[in-house]
């Protein structure tokens, strides 16, 4: 019962993984964003809006706009890095937005990640990588999802192997480390997680990082 | 207790241990399926909330709170608190795409186990691993584990089942849904099923403490027994994947407040 209960539940925390908790940007501009960049920009908006959306209507709204987006980014530059992974993040709001079809929008988030990742491994600072891990965190374990907490910890090796002093990278390490149990070693994450916020410049990435690691830390001691 | 229900005190805990799911995320849902039993058994509206822990622990700290009246909980949580917190089954829970039983399969490495004795020094991971008395006393029964066998919960079932494939002294514990997707692991020759529960309630609703009196009661688990699909109250089910209630059918010796 729970288990299927449950697979529900989890989307809510997997739709909104590629990035880290920031507040709700304004409503877009009605314009239609028409390059590769504003379309890629466009669904990051959605997906940092959908994040603060309480509202399951408006959710699958948001979900649908980037959804839309994705598919043009495609049509203009089918191999793009940026569009192959936004379109990964815009699957992810469909997961969060529709449920009852979870599953199968978080395995076409993972192949387009996948898909991203072959093209520049590096877009977004390890950003393919980082958000797999995050997605095989967090949603819903075998056999009811693509959750495998070994996997994420591979991916999450290879983020922070690809882009060391990224703090968003080492807090996905830190999360895969603490829920395969290595509670030193997520630890560790977490403060060199910690250490490479501190040396960034004052943003709302910067406070998030550093909420994150603090709380990471504080549980972990 | 009565005034407990009318004054929107009466609280029905979902205990989910072992499971994914956050509380916040599965407040609505639960909210859903609250108001659905209240609008079905007749209860003054608002008279019931629901709260939702995923953890063992929390669900039974949440129980033994006075105004938890009702629980929602796993089979293994039951046999293994049903005496120290009082619980007493009402309905069972039919479950999509599982039933209102199922069998619990024991599975290790292929040769490693060739009967209980074999299993000294072992691991046995499940998700029920927070319920020993049930791994032991209900999923195997008439197996019985040698005293130093270690019993731990993990929701992390397929890195549990790589570990026995590794050949790790480990056993796993599977409830159905994972014992039937077994054979589409690339490792699944490796494993074997050492041996399977009879047919055992997957979860119940429950009366916690008699804190519901006997005629609510009745009327309460009377309504549960008509929601159902196409029924009032069928989306607040669906939401959840679950079907319909049927009348509680308690293994013997079942555990006894």
């Amino acid at each position: 019962m729970t288990k299927r209960l449950c697979w529900g539940l989890l989307m809510a925390t997997v739709g909104g993984c590629a990035g880290q908790p920031r507040p709700a940007p304004p409503a877009p501009p009605s314009a239609q964003p028409s390059s590769v960049s504003a379309l890629a920009a466009a669904i990051d908006a959605d997906s940092k809006r959908s994040d603060h959306e309480t509202d399951s209507k408006t959710r699958a709204d948001i979900a649908a706009d980037a959804g839309r987006d994705a598919d043009s980014c495609l049509a203009l530059e089918p191999q793009a890095a940026a569009c192959l992974y936004y379109r990964g993040v815009a699957y992810g709001l469909q997961a969060r937005a529709h449920p009852a079809h979870a599953g199968e929008y978080l395995n076409h988030m993972l192949d387009a990640l996948a898909h991203a990742d072959a093209v520049d491994p590096n877009y977004d600072e390890a950003g393919p990588s980082r958000v797999r891990a995050l997605v095989l965190l967090r949603a819903p374990g075998w056999p009811l999802g693509p959750g495998d907490a070994d996997a994420a910890l591979v991916a999450a090796r290879r983020a922070v192997a690809l882009k060391p002093k990224y703090p968003a990278n080492l807090l996905a390490l830190a999360e895969a480390l603490a829920k395969g149990g290595d509670a030193n070693g997520a630890r560790d994450a977490y403060a060199r997680a910690r250490d490479a916020a501190m040396v960034m410049p004052a943003s709302l990435d910067r406070d998030g990082w550093l909420r994150e690691s603090d709380q990471g830390l504080a549980k972990a001691r | 207790m009565n005034a407990l229900l009318e004054a929107a005190l009466a609280t029905l805990v979902f205990c989910a241990p072992g499971y994914p799911g956050a509380a916040g995320d599965a407040q609505p849902l639960v909210d859903q399926f609250a108001s659905a039993v209240v609008a079905a058994s007749g209860w003054p509206a608002g008279s019931l909330a629901a709260v939702y822990d995923p953890t063992d622990q929390g669900g039974v700290t949440k129980l033994n709170s006075a105004d938890a009246v009702l629980a929602f909980v796993p089979y293994p949580f039951f046999v293994e608190h049903a005496a120290q917190l009082h619980l007493t089954a009402l309905v069972q829970v039919d479950v999509v795409d599982v039933g209102p039983q199922q069998r619990w399969t024991l599975v290790a490495k292929n040769g490693r186990v060739s009967g209980p004795a074999s299993m000294a020094g072992f691991t046995l991971l499940s998700t029920a691993g927070y319920a020993p008395d049930f791994v032991r006393s209900s999923a195997l029964q008439g197996w019985a584990l040698p005293p130093d066998v270690k019993i731990e919960a993990t929701g992390q079932i397929l890195s549990a089942l790589r570990r026995v494939a590794a050949g790790e002294p480990v056993a796993v514990l599977l409830d159905q849904t994972q014992a039937a997707a077994l054979a589409t692991l690339p490792f699944a020759a490796d494993i074997k099923t050492v041996m399977q529960s009879p047919q055992l309630p997957v979860a119940l609703i429950v009366v916690v403490d008699s804190r519901v009196p006997p005629a609510r009661a009745r009327a309460l688990q009377t309504a549960l027994l008509k929601m159902g699909s196409g029924s009032a109250g069928g989306d607040a089910l669906g939401a959840l994947h679950l079907r319909s209630f049927v009348p509680a059918k308690l293994p013997s010796p079942a555990p006894t407040p």
